[in-house]
């Protein structure tokens, strides 16, 4: 049984300037300790569809009324997200079921509370912990995340931290309600290499102690290869393609998966031309009709492609791509080189 | 290294800053750079890479006399004028201008919302008055603007129309229309997304030789820097630790600084075997950076000698130097 279900998701914003269409009939599941990434470049709706888990966006945001999101936590209720309207009920959500992680530590905590007092705060919402045993598991969390003299760190302020240690506080933090479902939006993305290789390493081991699930978004695709087992690649709001990482990665099938890959600098083929994928992303006003990635793709069909939008078309087990040219297996698609 | 005349030749460079205020006496200092010796080529695709607090923007704006030079030389030449940058003149500044320019990071906060992108690009030519007449202004921005893969008729247009590409093509724009030689493009593509960043790296490129420009690329991003620089050099708190051909660099890196910056890039390859080489740590405060080789206290291979004596620079062959008293004796990775 799958830890979440989305089904049919689309998430539209009104705004001054009309409807604007940021997520359009997304699916996927995440099954307890698995890791599904989310790839896509920005403005692709990766963060929004994050946020709609836990319903986070904004007054503005319009649910379609085919949208599904199931929550099943082992040992609650199955419970659907997207029915739920007060904000009373989102708390056991919020920060219980699912935790997240965001992009900039610095802008998550906040600045004149110890990062020890607010952790403690937090337990003892979600918790029944006297405050005694709560500060006890936060120094045990600081701990477990590599954080020296965790007992001393839990009384300092986040400007005393840098920016690794930043970040891991913040994985303890959202780990030590032990949620079942962890979203982390664009974690190392602020981070140096060196230090994003510790926090990568860091949060396969939490997955495996824990068994949680996570939904891990980035835009860099050779991060999700080190740590997804699953890939959903998304453009303007759509999954064009989902599978396994070992398939997504060696045999692309849609032609902007492709497009990604041909235009990532590669360290292990210096003579490899960069080639860019064609245009520029259309705003948000301008959402192309048919499939989204027509007006900027080399394979589109005349006549087809800015007309109808392309369904799931499986490409083998457990990968799929939304693509007119792989419809019955025409075999119109050039694989890409990997 | 090559026979080619340097464009930018540093010798011992240091630039400090005061950190905060004393009451009594000088504030004590924060040794952004330390002990840079180093010569880019004219033509080359100059790389620059290291971690955040390495000191490569404040190496990228020494040159451009935006950051103060505290100690040592940077000499300008690109043959047609000639300036020492630390000690030149007022004067000499405005002329230097012409000659040398920047390309900034975030396409987004650079360009002023107020202005058309014709006015924009024409900035440069009326601050510096390099023309007599505005007929030859927009002669020289249409110019430069196609050479940019800019639509002409975009000129008119403000920058919120248009995406982060084109955006960078505008300051792209701006940065060359005074007929610069040398360019610094401090993480130009840092804020693009990947289909967009191909499509600029190769603009660059064919500017370089269109034009005859010299880049000095400052980038985090090594897989970026291999592709597009013919020389890096790599940074760490202040110091150069290892200058090299790209090639050289990316497949037979010296210095375990290097080393471990090349192991900690996330393969695309899922089955990769797990780099043995993972830094432990963080890196230290620039204020208080540690004694000796500047990077012993993460380094793997660090002996007694690493905390007391700083290495220099020396041949490592191959076109290549490093910095570190035991290169030798560490197996090629």
């Amino acid at each position: 049984m799958s830890l979440v279900d989305v089904q049919n998701l689309t998430i539209r914003f009104e705004t001054d300037e009309g409807l604007i269409t940021a997520v359009e009939d997304v699916s996927f599941h995440i099954a307890p300790g698995e890791i599904l990434g989310l790839v896509g470049e920005s403005g692709s709706g990766k963060s929004v569809t994050a946020k709609s888990l836990m319903q986070l966006n904004g007054g503005n945001t319009v649910y379609d009324p085919a949208s599904r999101i199931a929550l099943n936590a082992p040992g609650s209720d199955p419970l659907e997200v997207l029915s739920l309207t007060q904000e009373r009920d989102m708390g056991p959500i919020r920060g219980g079921a699912i935790s997240m992680i965001f992009q900039e530590p610095m802008a998550s905590f906040a600045p004149a509370i110890p990062v020890g007092k607010q952790m403690v705060e937090q337990l003892q919402i979600h918790t029944d912990l006297s405050k005694a045993a709560a500060r006890d598991l936060s120094i045990e969390m600081l701990d477990r995340v590599g954080i020296s003299e965790a007992a001393q760190r839990f009384d300092q302020y986040v400007f005393e931290f840098s920016g690794g240690m930043r970040q891991r506080a913040m994985i303890a933090m959202a780990l030590s309600t032990k949620p079942k479902l962890l979203i982390a939006d664009e974690p190392t993305t602020a981070l140096d290499v060196t230090i994003q290789a510790q926090v990568i390493d860091l949060m396969k081991d939490l997955v495996a102690e824990f068994g949680m699930g996570i939904l891990f978004i980035t835009h860099d695709l050779g991060v999700i290869a080190q740590t997804a087992d699953r890939v959903a690649v998304m453009y303007l709001g759509k999954l064009v393609e989902t599978g396994t990482v070992r398939d997504v990665i060696r045999a692309p099938a849609h032609p902007y998966t492709q497009g990604l890959l041909n235009a990532l600098p590669k360290l292990d083929d210096l003579d490899a031309p960069l080639v860019p994928v064609p245009g520029d992303i259309p705003g948000p006003l301008e959402r192309p009709e048919g499939c989204v990635f027509h007006t900027r793709c080399a394979h589109a069909i005349p006549g087809l492609c800015a007309r109808k939008t392309p369904l799931p078309t499986p490409q083998g087990p457990g990968h799929e791509a939304s693509c007119h040219a792989l419809e019955g297996n025409q075999g119109l698609l050039v694989r890409g080189p990997l | 290294m090559t026979s080619t005349p340097p464009i930018v030749s540093i010798k011992d460079l240091e630039v400090h800053y005061p950190l905060g205020r004393r009451l009594l006496g000088p504030p004590p200092m924060l040794k952004a750079l330390a002990g840079i010796t180093l010569d880019i080529p004219r033509g080359s695709f100059f790389g620059l890479v290291g971690e955040s607090g390495s000191g490569k923007t404040t190496l990228g704006r020494a040159i451009l006399k935006a950051a103060p030079v505290s100690k040592g030389t940077i000499r300008y030449d690109d043959g047609s004028a000639a300036f020492n940058i630390g000690t030149m003149s007022t004067r000499d500044e405005r002329a230097f201008r012409a000659h040398a320019q920047l390309i900034f990071q975030d396409p987004y906060a650079a360009l002023s919302p107020r202005m058309t992108v014709r006015d924009i690009i024409a900035e440069p030519l009326e601050v510096m008055a390099l023309t007599a007449s505005r007929d030859e202004t927009d002669a020289r921005v249409r110019e430069i603007a196609a050479k940019c893969r800019l639509n002409l008729e975009h000129l008119r247009r403000f920058p919120h129309a248009f995406s982060g590409g084109q955006r960078q093509r505008i300051s792209i724009a701006r940065a060359l229309v005074s007929g610069p030689r040398f360019v610094v493009a401090d993480e130009s593509v840092a804020a693009l997304d990947v289909s967009i960043q191909a499509d600029i790296l190769n603009l660059l490129k064919s500017l370089r030789d269109e034009l005859n420009l010299t880049f000095l690329f400052i980038s985090h991003d090594l897989s970026v820097v291999a592709h597009v620089c013919d020389t890096v050099a790599v940074m760490y708190l202040g110091r150069l630790v290892e200058i090299a051909p790209s090639r050289r660099l990316f497949q037979v890196p010296r210095h375990p600084y290097t080393k471990a910056l090349l192991s900690a890039i996330p393969s695309l390859d899922p089955d990769a075997p797990k780099s043995a080489q993972r830094l432990e740590g963080e890196v230290p405060s620039p204020a208080a950076p540690p004694p000796g080789c500047r990077f012993h206290t993460r380094c793997p291979a660090a002996r007694a000698k690493c905390a007391e004596v700083t290495p220099l620079l020396e041949t490592s062959g191959e076109g290549g130097q490093v910095a570190c008293h035991f290169w030798k004796d560490l197996a090629p990775a």
